[in-house]
Parts: structure tokens; C-alpha cells; sequence
């Protein structure tokens, strides 16, 4: 009986997949996977952008969260799928650049194993500051951290998170890696600490922390963008303050397995193109601080080519950060 | 105070619109059943229905989730009384009585008074952010690392009360789940602990998995061997309703829950989950007779309850009025908001305050609401426990399954639960309660987040936790509770060597 | 200290077998934690390590098992009862089956395929329903598949949850 079955069922699938060669990608729903829990900030990139993309391709993007190992579980997960383009994946700055220097063990290679897709969107860094610490620009900043170090507390997120991986290398560039450094879970309880004074400065994007700083309960040295951003123009950028080689983004970008057909891929970065440039979901992500990709970094080699730049960048840092 | 009924006015005139109050049903309905399927927490419920607010204006779609949120809250403590499965932390003590009430025939007076209790807490609550929030949020603010950690120690100490028979069995299981929650990458250093080696272990275990198999597997086994006590449950269906005397025996505790898990709730990192159990503790100390706790004390159900209920609410101060959410809800409701292009902050009360009076007023229309769903639910409820055990545990089983995949579509979850079921059916023949070991659990993984960050802060000097005042306070309590709770226990022993 | 007399007294032996295994089986697992936490460093005050919790904790442990071990030889209390290895094999083996066939598994030359919750589904419930002594065969097999259409219709279309139906047959 059960042998019956699953002899129909081997003829059904085989008789599936023929004809799902002969129509045009795609023919049944996408699952695009999220290595984070469901509203932080990526899966909100994740979701806003792929209700357009589902709408240009006709069929239904399909978000799964799949969390753990600071992104890189739901990332192997999407890279070992059949390359078909049913399969995607949104990942980040953490999981694509800084994931090979942290994990030792990571199962796939960020730079050679994986069809890059294009770039979703760009999040500012800041570097804030308890409202009553001493310095009162960067310059200053820098420069009392440098000269005692063991003064200061730093907050982050954990190992591998966003705010650890650009405040590790804000460290590594100033020259103080083993500097005091805090561990919370999560973006929120860190954010808690900073504003009542426990602490004394963190690394995070613009949509964690823009509201607090507009409402002067913490301060803001620099944004560590090319640009200042039009949700807090009065932060100078770290070229002007005085850090220029601090320059960091927590990107937001699409991925498919390794040889998807190329077919697909063009479908897909044609769907990201058009998302982007869709008047409600650029709004969107602009009303999260995000930074609207230009259209060298919405294709595949201007990702991938993103995706190596910050790896070579990151990697130092992070490899000599105390562990 | 003319301030507060004036923003009090504001608020229920944005929340009274039909379409809101359509949408707080819909989204305590939808809650409600969804926190009733065991696995499928308040979490990932708001995460899955998250896209349908997209079309919605932002006070409209808040306005849901937030119902989704209570309904998802209340739903879990239906799981527990019936079917002895905790969705989340904050219903592990409701097992306790609440699944004894229903053995014993009292599970329409359990859900009946989870849901009375739960309606006047978040009345209560509701009040308490209206005119309180602000001022309140000052609270919040006082809690460093040392506070924070001081306040897990004395938790730990309510865990020792909340055993039923053996104190030092319950610090066994208190040990256990503190040892069970150090398994996973280390937060600072990012080192595997404990894992194996292997890669679904390095996130740590997670708390539906960890529950789902010590209570909702593991009680299906025990159930199993013991047919005589599964039948008790079809057997008797007594009132559907908690009559007087019921009310007038949970009117002070649920009033003290309230204002227990009310305080708790405010604190950010998650103090609302201590709330319910001190509830419990409390209950159960100042009980004429302790020893019907654990056998269907119907304080035990309306303590808790309401703790929960009043924690659940007062969570919102530090988002609404910090902008910095809690928890992990509280964090979705954040990317919630943004979505609809609000980004919470300090700011919010001042900017938005259609928004956020709209939402202080809907919380109590959403309790309202819950009471509404929920009693005439109750005998539908009660009904379920009616069919033959032999099909029961195989839809638990099959709703479980389902639920602990779809937390994070991961499949090894779900032999992960099973192998907790074989362990939590180990400790059943051993003795040992798994209640203890789950607060130990979920309170290990903040404590040792805080020790270290206290201890860093404080550059490796212990006096932290006596030079602060707050943190040196909660010590005395943990010490005092635990005084307490080991003397009548101690002596008892003695009498036993004696009499033997 | 008239107390430990009396206890002297006695003769020692294991008055309840129930909490000496306990002991001991805590103590098992305190072990394992020392023996799996060895090699992560404990640090300094100032910096805890990430070994000195779960190390400290397992010798808490192993402390309370030897003293639960050494109470159950002084104070009188429950013995050990028999386990029903049905209940186990069938309930947590149905449990298991879900977990390797919902989305497929490789385990060496073992290969299945996702099978997807219309497959997934009916076997937790017929497998786990053999724990039952009182187990009817024919009503299970409804029951199963009305499980299963249902927890379809709640789980993939009511809440969308993104869980396989059937990938070898529908594709989704």
C-alpha cells in the first residue's frame, strides 16, 4: 500500500518537475529565508521590499524566519537549497562580510559560494554617547579614549551582531581592541543602559537609536557614511568630525544558492530594480533610515563586489578582537 | 488627574471608532485561538499576522497587534489548564493549579477565573499606565546590571518555594535549569558551550522546546501509564463558571497579582516574567494552608493570572514613553510600529499622542474584549477535555509537532522536544518537579548576562551588588524569602528523624 | 548534635531507592557539564569567562546529587517504579518521524526527501496513537487524516505559516 503510494508519488513529482521546466520562473511561490526573527530590522527590509517583488514577478514571496548563530544558520540553510530560485535569502553586513572572520566554522563562503542578487538597502552607523559623558565631539572622544582607555564601557549586542562588528572595528582602528565591552542581548536592553548611564557609548544603525538622539537623552559623535542623513542632518559624518577611515554600513542584500539558472536571476534582480525605485516602498525604507541602493549595487556584481570590499575590511578587526 | 481623563477622553475617542474596536476583537479572537495551540507563543503570533496590519492606518494596526498580544497571552494559560503545557514562561505556574483544577473537574472554574482575574488586572493596569506612566518610567531607568542581577537572585529564591514536596530536590531542578541555560554560544566571547559540537544546539535551547517536552510530552507519557487519572478529567465537569465563593476566595490575590506583576512588568530585560511567580510565592506563603497549593488551589490560578495579565500591560511604559522596547514582543511591536512609519522614542507621548492614548484606551477595551471571547469559550473549552484520551494525545502530539517546527522552521526542534520529553519523563519517575528548573532556566540565561556585565562595569569588585542600594535591598529579600522558606522545613525534618 | 546521633545509630542502607537514583542522576549530568565545559576558560572576576558559570553551576550540581544520594540513605521515601517503554517509543518515536520527514534528512547512505506535513502529519498520529493500550485502528485512521486536513487548512492557509505541504506533489 505505502510502496504504491510513494511509487505514485515519485511518478507525480517527476511528471511536476518536467513541466515546471517548460514554463517561465516562476511557477509557484518563493520562499525567501530571513536568518532573524521576525521584525527586526532586516526581515522589515525583508518584508517591504518583497510585497513589491512579488507583485512584478506574479507569484508570492514567502518570508521564513530562520534564526540562530547570528544569521548564519538560516544563511547555510538558503545556500544548500536546490539552486533553483525557489530558494533566497536576505542576509547582511554580519552574515555575508563579517561572518567569516567570527565563525571559524561558517559552511558556506560568502565571496565564492552564493549567486549574489542585489543590494536591498544601506543603514547608516552611528556612534552615540551616554548624554553626560565629557567629550563633546568626536575629536574629543577619540581622543580621551585613547588616552585611558579602561575608563570607558562599551555596549554591544553580541558576538556577531551589527553593533558589535562595526564597534569592534571602530576599536581595532582607534587602537584599543581589548577596551571594556559589554554584552546585552539584544539592540533594546544595551539602548536602556546607555540612556540611564550605565554605560558609556555603543556603535548601532540609525533606526535603533535616531529617536533618543533627537530627544537629547543620548548624543551622537558621528554617522559613518560618505553622507549625513536627512533623519538627523546635525550629525556630521566621521570624514567631517575627524575619523574618515571609519567608514561603515549595516547593508541589507539578496542571495541565491550558486548556480541558480540565470533566468531566474534576472527575473529577481529586475523585481529588486523595480521594487526600489517604487515611490511606497522607497518612502518606507527611507522612514527607516535607510539608504536606497544606487543601481550599480542593485546588481549581482555590485553586491558581490560590496560583499568582498567590506569583508577585507572587516576581517582585521575582527580576527584580532579578544575572544 | 483632570489631565489624565482629558488624554483618558482622547484615547477611547480614537479606540471607540467601530473599526477599531472591530479590529481589537478580531485581533484578540485571532490571538485567543492562536496562543490556545500549544508552540505557538505570542512571538510568533504577532510575527505571522504582522503582515496582514500592512494595509491598515498605523493607530488601527497597533491597535490589533496589541489585542493579538493579550489574546496570545490569555490563549497560552488556556494550554496550560488544560492540557498541562505552558506556551510560555509566564504560564509555567498556572500548570501547577490550574491543570490540577481541571483533574478535578474545576477547569471551567480555572479558565473562568484566569479570565476574571486577567479582565480587572488590566483594568487596573490599564490605570496605572494612564496616570503613572510617565513618572513610572523613571523605574526602568534605575535598573542597572547589579539591580537587574540582585532581582534574578531573589527570583531564584520564589523558585525554591514553588516546590511541592522536597526543598532540596527543588534546588536540584533550580541548578539544572540554571546549568541548561549556559548550553549555547557564549554571548561575549562567542564560544560553543556545551553543544557538542553541534550547530542547532549553539543557539542555546529554547524555552518552547525545553517546555513542550518536560510538561506537555512528558505528561502525555505519565498520562499513558496511569490511565485511572486521565479518565478523572472526562469523568467529572463541574460548573462551567467560578461561583461567588470562588470570586470572594480570589478577589485579594488577584488584586495583589496585579500589583506584583503590575511593578514587574515596567522593568526592561524581561521582568515580567518574575511576576507570576512571585504572585505564586506570595499566595502560597501568606495561604492559611499551604499544602493545597499544587493540588488545585484556586489562588494559585487567580494570583498568577493576574500577575501575568498586569506584567503583560505595563510592559508597554518602557516602549511608549522610553521608546526602548523590554522584550521580545515589545522589540516586534517596535518593527511593528516602523513599519507603519512610527519609530518609537521618547518623543512618542508628545508627537503621536493619538496614538498613544488611542492604545492605552484600547488595552482596556481589549480586555474587555478577551472576557467577552473568552467566557462563552470556556464550555467549548471543557467540552474538548471530553474526548477519548486515546485520540487526545494524538492531536497534542500532532498540534505540538506543528507548533515547535513553525517557532523557527527548524526541524531538529522537534527531536529535540522529544528527547526532553524522555527527560522530563525521567524526572517524573525520579521525583522532581519541572516547574523549579524552568525559572531556573529562564532566569539563568539574564542572570549571567548581568553578573558579567556588572562585574565588568564594576571592574571585577563584588560590593556592587551591597553598595547599591536598590540591588543591596533585593538581597535582603532573596535572603529572607529563602530564611522563610527553608526553617518550617527543616524543623520538619527534624520531627520526622524523631517520630520515626 | 543529638541528631547526627540518633542517625549513627541506624544502620545505613537505601531507604528510598527513588531519591538515590536521583542523586546519582544528577550527578551524571553535573559530570557531563564538567566534562563537556573543560575546556573554556573561566577568567578573571573582572572578566567572567564563559566557563565560570556553567562550571560553577555543575559542581553546585553534583554537590546537591550527592547530598540527595546520601539524604535517601538516612530519610525514608518513594521507591523507583517501573517505566512503560510503549508510552516512549511510541509517542516520542511518532514525535521523531515528524521531525526526519517534514523537510527530508541525510543521515549517511539514508536519504528521504521532504515529505511535507500531508505525509508528516498523518504519521505522528497513527504512530503515537499505538501507545494507546486501548488503540482502535480504524478510528485512528480517520481521525488522522481529518488531524491532518485540518492542521493544514489552520497552519498553511489560516495563518500562512510558511510549512511544507507536500513538496514531491504539489510543489509547495
Amino acid at each position: 500500500m505505502k510502496k504504491a503510494a510513494l511509487g505514485l508519488a515519485a511518478a507525480l513529482t517527476l511528471a511536476l518537475a518536467g513541466g515546471a521546466g517548460a514554463q517561465g520562473y516562476p511557477t509557484k511561490p518563493i520562499t525567501m529565508i530571513v536568518p532573524f526573527a521576525a521584525g527586526g530590522p532586516t526581515d522589515i527590509i525583508a518584508r517591504m521590499v518583497s510585497e513589491n517583488m512579488s507583485k512584478t514577478l506574479g507569484q508570492q514571496i514567502v518570508i521564513e524566519n530562520v534564526a540562530g548563530a547570528g544569521g548564519t544558520t538560516g544563511i547555510t540553510r538558503a545556500l544548500t537549497a536546490a539552486p533553483d530560485g525557489y530558494t533566497i535569502a536576505m542576509g547582511h553586513l554580519g552574515t555575508f562580510s563579517a561572518a567569516p572572520a567570527t565563525y571559524p566554522n561558517l559552511k558556506y563562503d560568502p565571496i565564492d559560494g552564493l549567486q549574489a542578487i542585489g543590494l536591498a538597502g544601506g543603514t547608516p552607523i552611528l556612534i552615540v554617547a551616554r548624554k553626560n559623558l565629557d567629550a563633546t565631539d568626536l575629536k574629543g572622544f577619540v581622543a580621551a579614549v585613547k588616552a585611558s582607555p579602561d575608563k570607558f564601557n562599551e555596549a554591544h549586542a553580541g558576538v556577531g551582531s551589527v553593533s558589535w562588528t562595526t564597534c569592534t572595528l571602530l576599536k581595532g582602528q582607534l587602537g584599543v581592541p581589548k577596551l571594556n565591552s559589554v554584552a546585552y542581548r539584544g539592540t533594546g536592553p544595551a539602548l536602556n543602559d546607555l540612556v540611564s548611564g550605565q554605560i558609556d557609548f555603543m556603535c548601532d544603525q540609525i533606526v535603533s537609536v535616531a529617536e533618543q538622539v533627537k530627544a537629547g537623552t543620548i548624543k551622537a559623535y558621528a554617522i559613518a557614511s560618505a553622507e549625513r542623513s536627512p533623519a538627523l542632518p546635525d550629525v556630521p559624518t566621521t570624514k567631517e568630525a575627524g575619523l574618515p577611515e571609519y567608514q561603515i554600513e549595516a547593508w541589507n542584500g539578496i542571495v541565491a544558492p550558486k548556480g541558480t539558472p540565470k533566468e531566474a536571476v534576472d527575473k529577481l534582480v529586475a523585481a529588486l530594480d523595480k521594487a526600489l525605485n517604487d515611490e511606497n516602498t522607497k518612502k518606507r525604507l527611507m522612514d527607516l533610515g535607510t539608504v536606497i541602493p544606487t543601481a550599480a549595487e542593485r546588481t549581482p556584481e555590485g553586491f558581490a563586489a560590496l560583499i568582498k570590499r567590506d569583508a577585507e575590511k572587516l576581517s582585521p578587526a575582527l580576527k584580532a578582537a579578544p575572544k | 488627574m483632570t489631565e489624565m481623563f482629558a488624554n483618558l477622553g482622547l484615547g477611547f475617542g480614537i479606540a471607540l471608532t467601530l473599526k477599531n474596536i472591530a479590529l481589537c476583537f478580531v485581533g484578540c479572537l485571532v490571538g485567543t485561538l492562536v496562543g490556545v495551540l500549544p508552540g505557538v507563543g505570542p512571538v510568533a503570533t504577532i510575527a505571522m499576522l504582522l503582515p496582514i496590519t500592512f494595509g491598515l492606518d498605523p493607530v488601527g494596526a497597533l491597535i490589533m497587534l496589541a489585542g493579538i498580544y493579550y489574546g496570545a497571552q490569555y490563549g497560552g494559560s488556556t494550554t496550560a489548564i488544560l492540557v498541562n503545557i505552558p506556551g510560555e514562561a509566564t504560564a509555567v505556574v498556572t500548570t501547577l493549579d490550574g491543570h490540577q483544577m481541571a483533574k478535578q473537574g474545576r477547569a471551567g472554574v480555572a479558565l473562568g477565573t484566569a479570565a476574571i482575574g486577567s479582565f480587572v488586572a488590566g483594568c487596573f493596569a490599564t490605570l496605572i499606565i494612564a496616570a503613572l506612566g510617565a513618572p513610572l518610567t523613571r523605574l526602568a531607568l534605575l535598573f542597572g546590571p547589579a539591580e537587574y542581577f540582585s532581582l534574578m537572585v531573589m527570583g531564584l529564591c520564589f523558585a525554591v518555594v514553588l516546590a511541592r514536596g522536597s526543598i532540596l530536590k527543588a534546588f536540584c531542578m533550580i541548578m539544572l535549569g540554571l546549568l541548561l541555560s549556559t548550553v549555547g554560544t557564549d554571548l561575549e566571547t562567542g564560544q560553543e558551550r556545551m553543544t557538542f559540537g553541534f550547530p542547532p544546539l549553539a543557539d542555546g535551547v529554547d524555552f518552547a522546546v525545553l517546555a513542550m517536552g518536560v510538561f506537555g510530552f512528558a505528561e502525555v507519557l505519565r498520562n499513558l501509564e496511569n490511565p485511572e487519572a486521565r479518565d478523572v478529567v472526562r469523568s467529572k465537569i463541574g460548573r462551567l463558571l467560578p461561583d461567588w465563593n470562588d470570586i470572594k476566595q480570589s478577589t485579594a490575590p488577584v488584586l495583589r497579582g496585579t500589583f506584583i506583576g503590575g511593578i514587574l512588568g515596567i522593568l526592561p530585560g524581561n521582568g515580567a516574567v518574575l511576576g507570576p511567580f512571585a504572585s505564586y510565592t506570595l499566595e502560597k506563603k501568606i495561604a492559611k494552608d499551604p499544602s493545597r497549593f499544587g493540588k488545585g488551589a484556586i489562588e494559585g490560578v487567580a494570583g498568577p493570572e493576574s500577575a501575568n495579565n498586569a506584567g503583560a500591560q505595563t510592559a508597554f511604559i518602557p516602549l511608549l514613553t522610553l521608546g526602548i522596547p523590554p522584550n521580545a514582543v515589545m522589540a516586534l511591536m517596535v518593527g511593528a510600529m516602523t513599519i507603519h512609519g512610527i519609530i518609537p522614542g521618547p518623543q512618542v507621548m508628545t508627537k503621536n499622542p493619538d496614538l498613544f492614548w488611542g492604545m492605552i484606551a484600547s488595552m482596556w477595551i481589549g480586555n474587555l474584549m478577551l472576557l467577552v471571547i473568552n467566557l462563552p469559550l470556556v464550555g467549548l473549552w471543557v467540552k474538548l477535555l471530553q474526548v477519548p484520551y486515546r485520540l487526545m494525545f494524538p492531536a497534542i502530539l500532532i498540534f505540538c509537532s506543528i507548533g515547535i517546527y513553525s517557532v523557527n522552521n527548524q526541524p531538529v526542534d522537534v527531536i529535540f522536544t522529544a528527547l526532553f520529553g524522555l527527560f522530563g519523563y525521567l524526572l517524573i519517575k525520579l521525583g522532581f518537579e519541572p516547574a523549579p528548573m524552568l525559572l531556573g532556566f529562564v532566569l539563568g540565561k539574564l542572570m549571567e548576562e548581568k553578573l558579567r556585565q556588572a562585574l565588568i562595569i564594576s571592574r571585577g569588585s563584588f560590593m556592587t551588588f551591597i553598595e547599591r542600594p536598590i540591588s543591596a535591598g533585593l538581597l535582603v529579600v532573596a535572603v529572607a524569602i529563602l530564611v522563610i522558606a527553608l526553617l518550617p522545613s527543616m524543623s520538619k525534618k527534624r520531627d520526622e528523624v524523631f517520630t520515626e | 548534635m543529638s541528631l547526627n546521633k540518633i542517625e549513627a545509630a541506624r544502620s545505613l542502607r537505601i531507604r528510598s531507592t527513588q531519591d538515590f537514583a536521583a542523586g546519582l542522576f544528577m550527578l551524571a549530568l553535573a559530570l557531563l557539564a564538567l566534562f563537556l565545559s573543560r575546556d573554556l576558560p573561566t577568567g578573571t572576576l573582572r572578566q567572567l569567562g564563559p566557563g565560570m558559570l556553567p562550571k560553577s553551576f555543575a559542581v553546585i550540581c553534583a554537590g546537591l546529587g550527592l547530598l540527595l544520594s546520601a539524604n535517601s540513605l538516612r530519610y525514608n521515601g518513594e521507591k523507583l517504579t517501573g517505566f512503560s517503554w510503549r508510552g516512549v517509543f511510541f509517542v516520542l518515536g511518532a514525535a521523531c518521524l515528524f521531525g526526519l520527514t517534514i523537510r527530508g534528512f541525510e543521515i549517511g547512505p539514508l536519504k528521504v526527501p521532504a515529505l511535507g506535513m500531508l505525509v508528516s502529519g498523518p504519521i505522528v498520529v497513527l504512530v503515537s496513537g499505538f501507545a494507546a493500550t486501548d488503540v482502535r485502528p480504524k478510528e485512528l485512521i480517520i481521525f488522522a487524516a481529518a488531524m491532518t486536513a485540518g492542521c493544514a487548512l489552520m497552519f498553511k492557509y489560516a495563518l500562512s505559516l510558511p510549512i511544507p505541504l507536500a513538496p514531491w506533489l504539489l510543489g509547495i
